[in-house]
């Protein structure tokens, strides 16, 4: 098992210093500044951090480190104060709304943690929404094996309301999957979730990065669902504190305990 | 309770807004139109008694005809009087006046005054004297002759100023005269849009009337005898084989303030309907939102069941709510109401309809009207949604998401089925023969069933509409039609005022379209002529029975007849009595004669129309007694009976008339044309013919035809306007429900953002939304309308209306709008649905 690890990790660090490998999106001395004067807040302050293509990153910091507003910025959801988010090589601070709204249907796949889902959509629907939304029809065959790899297949016409919290997730996963995007960011997406459940989501997490060679994003406070990801970046108070790579459970709360959460 | 309740209203403003709004909007139509009606009330008392401030006395014919509508003809009496007046001790002063038709040509040659049924056009006499009722504000008073004072209203439409010389058209003929004054009626430049011509009493007479006599006489009293004494010594002073009446200057002042109050006060009464049918059709905007506003509450309301409030406590506090938004929506509705009536009478004013002017009247009565009908309905629409508020089970608070039941329960199908069925079954036995009246309670009864239906026809109408939307306008438009469908009873709710708007106008519609279908068909049955000169003056001043003479001598003209109107009493009842030449109407008017020709009427004889011979049991050979306006009564023989009334219910001949001193005018000439003769060339000679006389208009037959529509088209228009109130009523309606539904809808309007909806497809889905939710008002409001069109054109198939006529265009036009309101309507929170920020949408729980 220590053997494979092992390997596993001298692969993953070969890999990094590699120039083959890319880089799928990045922050460049990210700054984000809340309020003014008195009650200013720097929820981002000089963050530069990678993330690569084909890897499953988690985020993870004590609460209100910024991890959140980190994941917002680099998705082209919300605005950096300062400095640049780059994603596919494209500075979002340069795009107007339509542009960016745009990038996020076809570069970017999202997961929340709840309220994942369009209530009148049926589930097939939902999964399809961002493609229906630029009207396009998408890689059908690919479509198919993403719901086959998260069972789906016998939901597909049901609405969110008929279906239980773990379906919804892995309804709101097939849609990130969908588009074929560059990277997908998910905000503590087994949030909600018991933990058998928010296992089986982060194994589809998993298995997209390894078969299906996407890119994930994953901001979490559970040091399980960390123990999932490729790599671990930290935030604290604002700044990068550290990453770590082919992480266990315990090695990530040791860590954490030393952030002071 | 009382200080939730008010955290619950002030908590969240946009709520109060809009809820208020509606209450706002239905108060405001209320108490605009009561205010209009009062302030047009006061302000023409206000103008006869200043008008007639200085008449201390005033001495008329007793000799009157009454026909419908509040129309009279008196009798003249002679100017002679004036000096047996004078000579009365009391009397300081008296003066002859006259109130005749007189048309005012403006100086583009057309005549001024409104068209059809608009105001009177006067001619009348200016004397230097006290108790004068005209005051010449530019120029002097007319001497002679050639000399005229207009009223300021006029010279200004028709571009006349002191010096111009201006043609005027009267009972005798037409005349041209100096322009040599500006008058004005009390402090107005023109009273109620009437026009005036005054001249000097000699020429008013011959010109207006006959040489010789006036209309009444103006006297003021020397001060040495109450008026009622004034008016006593009078009265005993004048002749008695004349019969002449005296009033006192308040009887008088009184009689006009009444016969002008009560033209008003029919104006009143309909602006009123129609403001209760704008205030229904606000309720159910107002329980609309109570409605949306008690489920957007639910887990809120849960909350407080949960930690141990009463189902009352929570019902309460949101009457209490519902009561506030009442008192200030009402009050606000009052004064916001004060400045429609003002936009009103400008717009009247701008229509150049002179109002007097004067302060708005706004009379308690219509503050404590506005103020406890707003109160009420805006309680009544809030006591159910409050009631159901009350009941939300406390386990509510732990639900995810709070939406309003959709289950549409079996009792409400049931219900609202057995409704419909027995509206119809009513409708249906009175079409088999029942009483007509009960076809007003079958109508209420569809109307209020397919309302109570609503909320289970709304989800399957609306997903069939949204159809086209969903398959051209993909994933947003199929969103906006799941989104028009996700809460049934909310679509229904916003769509029924769009449904009881659109049945009105349809149904308004229809009944005007089959009473235009009807006319058309009997015209062009009836009227077998090529030409008719018509004029505009129904009942007052027409045309000169020497135009049809003069028309009919040319050389193109193979026949021309006039036909004209009287007032007269027959058996004891006033009423207009057709009249026509025997010898020229033959082949011109068809009227459908039972066994009689034309000729068979003679100097003593009427010929009835068949529905008056059958109601009133007349025969052939059957004996009327005529008494005309000039108090001769004289027996007719029926010698006729015919079909067709629409040129009126009695016929007489005009050599009858002619041995009278009655007025003859004409109101209409009808030509046929010498077959062969040229279009252009015959136009024009008529045309030539008609303007020696400055009055009428020459038609063709098919101009002359829809000329005839023209007066429902007019009232139409009226009513279009009327029912506007409601259709914006409406439309905020639905712009209240879409924006609730918005501030409902962040997290998901958030979500989409996030995933790549832009804000041009967030709009659109709001907009087809709203398209969806309008059409679903508008088909079922066309489907009933249509059904109400087609009752009412039975009710009066008595009444001659006999076929019903589908107004096709008119249902495409009123589809056309819907749609263009339901995108107008969606503008706004369409606009507000762009601009969630999608970060606090997704962190709001
Ligand atoms: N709209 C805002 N206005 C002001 N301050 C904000 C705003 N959004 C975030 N912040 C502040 O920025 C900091 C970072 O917030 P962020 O949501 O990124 O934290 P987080 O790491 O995601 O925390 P958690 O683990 O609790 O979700 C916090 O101190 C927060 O209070
Ligand atoms: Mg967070």
């Amino acid at each position: 098992m220590s053997a494979l690890g092992l390997n596993l990790n001298a692969d993953t660090l070969l890999s990094m210093t590699s120039p083959s490998l890319a880089v799928a999106a990045s922050t460049h001395n990210a700054k984000k500044i809340y309020g003014k004067d008195d009650s200013v807040v720097y929820a981002l302050n000089d963050v530069s951090v990678d993330f690569y293509s084909g890897q499953f990153t988690a985020i993870m910091g004590p609460s209100g480190s910024g991890k959140s507003t980190l994941m917002h910025c680099i998705a082209g959801l919300d605005e950096l104060t300062e400095g640049s988010a780059i994603i596919d090589g494209i500075d979002l601070s340069v795009m107007n709304d339509k542009a960016l709204t745009e990038l996020r249907r076809e570069k970017i796949g999202f997961i929340f943690q709840s309220f994942n889902l369009v209530p009148t959509l049926t589930a097939d629907e939902n999964i399809r929404l961002p493609l229906l939304l630029g009207n396009k029809k998408g890689n059908e065959e690919w479509i198919q094996r993403v719901i086959n790899t998260v069972h789906l297949q016998d939901r597909l016409s049901h609405r969110p309301s008929e279906l239980s919290g773990g379906q919804q997730q892995r309804v709101a996963v097939a849609r990130a999957l969908a588009s074929e995007p560059r990277i997908i960011f998910a905000d503590e997406p087994t949030g909600n979730l018991d933990s058998t459940t928010g296992g089986e989501i982060l194994s589809f997490m998993r298995m997209a990065v390894d078969e299906l060679k996407q890119t994930i994003v994953m901001v979490t406070h559970d040091p399980v669902a960390a123990s999932y990801a490729d790599r671990i970046v930290f935030l604290a108070d604002g700044k990068v504190a550290g990453e770590m790579l082919e992480p266990t459970a315990e090695k990530v709360l040791d860590r954490m305990k030393s952030l002071g959460n | 309770m009382f200080r939730i309740a008010l955290k619950g209203i002030l908590g969240r403003k946009a709520r109060l807004v809009l809820t208020s709004l509606a209450v706002i909007l239905g108060t405001a139509f209320l108490s605009g139109t009561s205010v209009f009606s009062a302030t047009l009330n006061r302000t023409f008392d206000n103008l006869f008694s200043d008008v007639f401030k200085n008449v201390d006395a005033y001495v008329r014919s007793s000799q009157v005809i009454e026909a419908d509508f509040g129309q009279e003809e008196r009798q003249r009496i002679p100017v002679s009087l004036v000096d047996t007046i004078k000579a009365v001790p009391g009397v300081s002063d008296a003066a002859p006046d006259i109130q005749a038709f007189a048309r005012i040509i403006g100086s583009d040659g057309k005549p001024i005054g409104a068209d059809g049924n608009g105001p009177p056009t006067f001619g009348g006499i200016y004397t230097k004297f006290k108790g004068a009722l005209w005051t010449i504000q530019e120029g002097k008073a007319p001497l002679s002759g050639t000399e005229v004072a207009i009223d300021e209203a006029s010279a200004k439409k028709g571009k006349l100023t002191v010096g111009s010389t201006v043609k005027i058209v009267a009972q005798t003929g037409s005349r041209e005269f100096t322009l040599v004054g500006i008058a004005s009626y009390g402090d107005v430049r023109s009273p109620g849009g009437a026009t005036f011509a005054l001249f000097d009493p000699t020429t008013a007479q011959e010109f207006l009337a006959k040489p010789g006599f006036v209309d009444d006489i103006l006297i003021t009293g020397d001060g040495s005898l109450s008026d009622t004494a004034l008016a006593a010594a009078v009265t005993k002073a004048l002749p008695t084989e004349i019969k002449a009446e005296t009033l006192t200057g308040a009887e008088i002042t009184k009689e006009t303030q009444d016969q002008i109050g009560s033209a008003l006060s029919f104006f009143g009464i309909l602006l009123g309907v129609f403001s209760y049918i704008a205030l229904g059709v606000g309720c159910f905007v107002i329980y609309n939102v109570f409605s949306i506003s008690a489920a957007q509450r639910q887990r809120e309301n849960a909350l407080l069941r949960a930690i141990g409030a009463s189902k009352k406590q929570i019902s309460r506090a949101m009457l209490i709510e519902a009561t506030v938004i009442g008192i200030f929506g009402s009050l606000v509705g009052l004064v916001a109401g004060i400045g429609l009536s003002k936009a009103l009478s400008a717009l009247l004013r701008a229509l150049s309809i002179d109002i007097p002017s004067g302060g708005l009247v706004v009379t308690t009565s219509a503050i404590q009207q506005t103020l406890i009908v707003g109160l009420l309905v805006t309680l009544a629409s809030a006591w159910f949604p409050a009631r159901r508020a009350g009941r939300v089970p406390p386990l509510a608070a732990m639900r995810e998401t709070a939406v309003e039941q959709i289950a549409s329960s079996k009792k409400r199908t049931v219900g609202g089925l057995l409704t419909v069925g027995a509206g119809v079954a009513v409708v249906a036995a009175v079409t088999t023969g029942a009483d007509t009246k009960w076809l007003g309670i079958g109508i209420l009864l569809v109307f209020i069933g397919t309302i109570v239906l609503g909320p289970v026809i709304a989800r399957p109408v609306a997903l069939f509409l949204g159809r086209p939307a969903a398959r051209f306008r993909g994933v947003t438009g199929s969103m906006a039609r799941q989104n028009s469908a996700r809460n049934p009873k909310r679509t229904a709710r916003t769509a029924s005022p769009v449904l009881i708007g659109v049945a009105l106008v349809t149904a308004v519609t229809a009944l005007a379209a089959s009473i235009k279908g009807q006319i058309d068909d009997v015209f062009t049955q009836q009227f077998k002529g090529d030409y008719a000169v018509s004029t505009n003056n129904r009942g007052f001043g027409g045309l000169s029975p020497s135009l049809a003479l003069d028309i009919s001598k040319l050389p193109q003209v193979d026949k021309a007849t006039g036909i004209g109107l009287v007032t007269a009493k027959l058996d004891d009842k006033g009423q207009y009595i057709t009249t026509i030449s025997p010898d020229s109407i033959n082949g011109v008017w068809n009227i459908g004669l039972v066994d009689a020709k034309y000729s068979d009427l003679s100097a003593s004889n009427i010929f009835v129309s068949q529905k008056k011979a059958e109601s009133k049991g007349l025969t052939e050979g059957s004996v009327m007694n005529i008494t005309f306006a000039d108090g001769t009564t004289r027996p007719l023989t029926v010698s006729g009976i015919y079909e067709h009334n629409e040129i009126g219910d009695y016929i007489i001949s005009k050599s009858l008339i002619a041995d009278t001193t009655v007025v003859n005018f004409d109101i209409g000439v009808y030509i046929v044309t010498k077959p062969g003769s040229d279009g252009a060339t015959v136009r024009a000679t008529l045309e030539n013919a008609v303007k020696k006389y400055g009055q009428g208009e020459l038609l063709s037959k098919r101009q002359y035809i829809d000329k005839q529509s023209g007066n429902v088209n007019q009232l139409l228009g009226l009513i279009y306007g009327l029912l506007f109130l409601s259709v914006i009523i409406a439309i905020v309606g639905i712009i209240i429900t879409l924006l609730l539904s918005v501030f409902e809808r962040q997290r998901e309007l958030g979500l989409l953002r996030a995933v790549g909806m832009t804000r041009s497809q967030v709009r659109t889905t709001v907009r087809w939304e709203s398209v969806i939710t309008s059409l679903l008002g508008a088909v079922l409001g066309i489907v009933l309308g249509i059904g109400l069109g087609w009752v009412i054109v039975f009710a009066l198939r008595d009444q001659g209306l006999s076929s019903f006529s589908l107004p096709v265009g008119s249902t495409i036009f009123i589809v056309f709008a819907s749609f263009v309101v339901g995108v107008l309507a969606a503008i706004y929170p369409a606009w507000r649905a762009t601009k969630v920020d999608i970060l606090s949408a997704l962190n709001t729980n």
